[in-house]
Order: C-alpha cells, then sequence, then structure tokens
C-alpha cells in the first residue's frame, strides 16, 4: 500500500486536466476546486484509475451574504482524503448526479438535496430519506437561515 | 411461478415497517415480491431524525461533544471519538498518549459491547433465541466493566476535548482481565456454534451473498465489507489516537455470505481481547487531559474512525468562534443500507430480518437531523408537540 502522500500526488494526476486550483490544508488532505459542468468527467476518472471511494458528500451553507453553496464530494484512499469542491450559488442550485459513474452516491445525493435545497440533475431516487412526508417544500433545515435563534428559544434563554 | 401474467404487470408490494414485529428498529422498507421471492427492494428512514447536525451550530465545542454523543446508545464512544479528534486537530492541541490509549481502550470496550448484542439481535432474527439470551447474559459482563470504568452502562462520555476523564487504576485493570477471560471462553464457543449448528446454518450459509466486486461498487464498511474479502478498516489504513501504538490485524472473510459475516464479527472480538490486554500491559504513563482553548482557530477537518459497523466519517468546519460552523456526520450504516437492497433480491420474504440484520444497521445513527416545525418553519418545543399530538388524537 503506497503512503498518503503517494496516493494524493497521483490524485494530481489524474484530476490535472480539470482542476487548477489544488488546495493541502492539511498533511494528508488534498482539496481540488472544480466546476460543476466537469465533475462528471473528474469522478469517471477516479473510478477509472481506481483511486479510492467515495466517502461521503457535504453540503455547505456559505451563507446569504457569499450567496453561495459549496459541495464536497469526500474520496478516501487509505489515509488519503480527496475532497472535490464544487461552488455553486445560492439561487436555484444544482449539481449533476454522479449516480451514474457510483450508484451508492444515491442517498448522499438524497440528504443533500433534501437538506440544503440542491437539485441534484438525473439522481435515480428523489423521494426524501429523512424529512418526514409533511415537511415544507421549500425548506431546508442545513441553509444557515433555517430556524436561526430556534435552540435559544427552546431553552427560554 | 411467475405472477406477472396473472396480474396483468401489476406489482404486489410488501411494507414493512416503520413498526413492525420482525423490525425492532424504525425504518421502512417496500419489497416487491414474486410469490415469495423479493424481486426489487426501497428504503424510507428518518423515523429516529432529531436535528443534531443543526443543533450543533447553535452550541458551543463542549455542548456539541455531549450532544454528538447522543447520536447513538450503542456507540457513543465512537461519535465522540471522532469529534474529539477532529477538534483537536483544528485547534492544533496535542493530546497526552495515556489519554489516547486509554481512547482506544473504550473504543474497544465498546466494539465487543456492540458485537455481543448483534449476535444476539442476529440470534434472535434468526429464531434462534437460546443463543439470543447466552450472549446478552455475557453481554452483561463487558457492560459491567464499562460502568465500573466510567460510571455509565452506554454513554460512557470517556472523553473531552483535550483528553479523557478518567484513568485506569491497576485494580479495574484486573477487573478488565477477568471479564476479558470469561468472555473469551464464550466467544470460542460461539464461533463454533454458528460454524456447526446446521439448522442455523441454513439461514446464513449462502444467504445475502455480497461478491468483493459488489461490496466496492456499494461501498459498503466495516464488517460488512471484510466479510466480502475487503480489507477497509480505518485502524489499519489511517490509524488515529493509539492505534499506531496497537496495531489491528484486519479480519477477513470471503465467501460474502450471512455466515461470514458471523465469523468476521466473532473473531473481531479475539482482536479486541488482545489489544485491551495489551493496553493494559504497557499502558504510557503521564496526564490525561491537555489544556483546550475555548475558541477553535478557523479551518476545516475530516476525521475518521472505525465504528464496531465501519467507517464513521465526520467533517468539521471552524470560524473561529465558540461554536461549530458545521458538523457533517456520515455513519457506517448509510454506507451499507444499499447493500440490503441489492443483495435483498432474489431471497425469500422470509430471510428478509436476517439480511438487514447482516450489516449491524443502526437507525439512530442513520437518523440524526430533523427538527419538526409547522407550515411557516417556526420551530416547536418539546411541550408544544405533546399539546399537539394530545389535540390531534383527542380530534380523531
Amino acid at each position: 500500500m503506497s503512503s498518503a502522500q503517494e496516493r494524493l500526488a497521483a490524485a494530481r494526476d489524474i484530476l490535472a486536466a480539470w482542476v487548477n486550483d489544488f488546495q493541502e490544508p492539511e498533511p494528508e488532505r488534498l482539496d481540488a476546486g472544480i466546476a460543476p459542468a466537469d465533475l462528471m468527467a473528474a469522478v469517471r476518472a477516479l473510478q477509472t484509475a481506481h483511486w479510492g471511494y467515495l466517502a461521503a458528500i457535504t453540503g455547505l451553507d456559505l451563507g446569504a451574504e457569499a450567496g453561495q453553496l459549496e459541495v464536497l464530494y469526500h474520496f478516501c484512499s487509505g489515509a488519503a482524503v480527496m475532497t472535490l469542491r464544487v461552488p455553486i450559488p445560492r439561487q436555484e442550485s444544482s449539481v449533476p448526479s454522479i449516480c451514474e459513474i457510483i450508484p451508492s452516491a444515491s442517498v448522499f445525493e438524497r440528504e443533500l438535496a433534501e437538506m440544503l435545497g440542491v437539485t441534484v440533475i438525473g439522481t435515480p431516487n428523489t423521494d426524501r430519506l429523512f424529512l418526514a412526508d409533511d415537511w415544507p417544500l421549500d425548506s431546508y433545515p442545513l441553509r444557515k437561515d433555517a430556524f436561526v435563534g430556534s435552540a435559544e428559544k427552546e431553552q427560554g434563554a | 411461478m411467475s405472477t406477472d401474467g396473472n396480474l396483468s404487470g401489476k406489482r404486489f408490494i410488501v411494507p414493512i415497517g416503520p413498526q413492525h414485529p420482525a423490525l425492532k428498529e424504525p425504518g421502512h422498507f417496500s419489497f416487491t415480491v414474486d410469490g415469495e421471492i423479493v424481486t426489487d427492494a426501497s428504503v424510507r428512514l428518518g423515523y429516529a431524525h432529531r436535528g443534531i447536525e443543526k443543533a450543533t451550530e447553535s452550541r458551543n465545542w463542549t455542548q456539541s461533544l455531549y450532544l454528538l454523543e447522543r447520536i447513538c446508545g450503542i456507540c457513543s464512544h465512537v461519535h465522540a471519538l471522532a469529534y474529539c479528534l477532529g477538534v483537536e486537530k483544528l485547534a492544533g492541541v496535542e493530546v497526552p498518549p495515556r489519554a489516547q490509549a486509554i481512547r482506544v481502550l473504550v473504543a474497544e470496550l465498546e466494539r465487543i459491547h456492540s458485537h455481543f448484542l448483534w449476535l444476539g439481535v442476529a440470534a434472535h432474527e434468526a429464531g434462534f433465541d437460546t443463543l439470543f439470551m447466552y450472549t446478552w447474559r455475557d453481554r452483561e459482563t463487558v457492560m459491567d466493566i464499562l460502568e465500573a470504568l466510567t460510571g455509565n452502562r452506554v454513554n460512557y462520555s470517556a472523553n473531552v476535548l483535550g483528553g479523557v476523564k478518567f484513568d485506569v487504576t491497576p485494580e479495574i485493570g484486573d477487573t478488565i482481565r477477568r471479564g476479558l477471560e470469561f468472555l473469551e471462553g464464550r466467544t470460542h464457543h460461539y464461533l463454533e456454534v454458528v460454524t456447526t449448528d446446521q439448522v442455523f446454518l441454513q439461514r446464513t450459509r449462502g444467504v445475502g451473498v455480497m461478491s468483493l466486486e459488489q461490496a466496492e461498487t456499494l461501498g459498503v464498511v466495516g464488517p460488512t465489507a471484510r466479510a466480502s474479502g475487503m480489507i477497509r478498516d480505518i485502524r489499519v489504513e489511517a490509524p488515529y489516537a493509539a492505534y499506531a501504538d496497537y496495531p489491528v490485524q484486519p479480519v477477513l472473510a470471503e465467501a460474502g455470505d450471512l455466515e461470514a459475516r458471523f465469523i468476521v464479527r466473532i473473531k473481531e472480538l479475539f482482536e479486541s481481547y488482545r489489544i485491551i490486554r495489551q493496553i493494559l500491559d504497557t499502558l504510557p504513563v503521564g496526564e490525561l487531559q491537555t489544556r483546550m482553548p475555548r475558541r477553535v482557530k478557523a479551518g476545516e477537518t475530516v476525521s475518521r474512525v472505525e465504528a464496531p459497523r465501519g467507517e464513521l466519517f465526520y467533517f468539521i468546519k471552524s470560524n473561529g468562534t465558540d461554536n461549530p460552523e458545521r458538523v457533517k456526520v456520515r455513519t457506517p450504516t448509510l454506507c451499507n443500507m444499499a447493500s440490503v437492497l441489492v443483495t435483498a433480491v432474489g431471497h425469500q420474504l422470509a430471510d428478509m430480518p436476517m439480511i438487514l440484520a447482516g450489516i449491524d444497521p443502526c437507525f439512530s445513527c442513520n437518523d440524526r437531523t430533523v427538527i419538526v416545525a409547522d407550515a411557516d418553519g417556526a420551530a416547536y418545543t418539546w411541550e408544544q408537540i405533546r399539546h399537539h399530538g394530545i389535540a390531534f388524537y383527542q380530534g380523531k
């Protein structure tokens, strides 16, 4: 098994065609900023090269001021963690589905869609995974402006 | 027998859950059947959601620790551990080696309790309640050890940011050794039972088979992956806490069926006993805690630990304040759930509880993120929910 550094170097080579913004925030991590349009090609290249596995998809809300969301695709290989960072606008946000390449991404995409209001174009199952059936359609719990201060209200502060 | 022609293409769907005699936890499965044979399956989760990821954002770093620890009653320690390791990394805090070793000790005791619990549940699903009763009786031994060590049977609360809360004294070390000796004997017996009992083998051998190739495609983790011959164990691949000093030998099986999943989990118990004894013999001397700043430097980190069910993945983002900006939790059951839906196809409906139990699903881990709100998005308090519930049922 090669070291985490060698794996991350290999990931750089695989992704070089689509990514010009590489960051190494921590010793065994690599962040690669990528445009939504290039996501599919990059994921396919990782898959073809058998580079690690998709560990999780994280949705980040950077806030109303920034007007941006960020979708993070975390791939792990041994101790190495490579994250594809896809910035998208907060309004009418969407990313392409990667289920065609990685079928197990379906549950992650369903969670992303319902929690952050990101439309995942072409995902095979758009049913709710965690939220209740009568949850309001336009309410996305993990957006920063959802339920501001509700914890204080609950605690009676 | 095919019923397609008779029913003019209509499908027969058997719903199971969220409340069902054959399912002890709240999940909803729809099995499409042709006679007794399952031809398709889908899952709906979320019945045990509590809004924990969101709730961390309005609580400080220490409060969030206690909240995250309550994601799961079975593997509370690994959640706290993943969170602590991540936050300590962000804060640039070095945890004393004795504390890291004690963290691993508790993690392995937790694995023993979790695997025994699973063995009982899985035996019960197979209709082998004698095995269920014996394993749960034996599980009390490790529960007693955890209680003697930490004061609690389930939410041990061993971690604090920057270390652990309690020490392992020589006396408690002896108690642990005595307990392990008893459990080791029992574990040999259970390994023999699950590999030789003919009736039991009919429920497990060749059932729910997942090939190595399938396991890779489905992205399964933990013992479910290892039973299909895939080395996926964070303790081995990316050692955390003190695992670099106490290396783990991964336990693998090739068959990929339910029997293999029994064998892998039971054999892992021996590995846990070995590691615990090694830690007790060579526990580093030193402090239990180090000072932790109240605010954590801005930044992001990924923290991965091996829970009893597989890789637990935390993504933590700090904005430099008292509260986390975002805590993302990806639990092993979410990864493994998809494998149930695939391996279910082609099996008898009666095998479904066993196949589901085969991944050792944990619904409270899976379900985290709901705050009950009305249509305007305003959150209910618990008291309001109670009154709403009473009014709703009185109106019926």
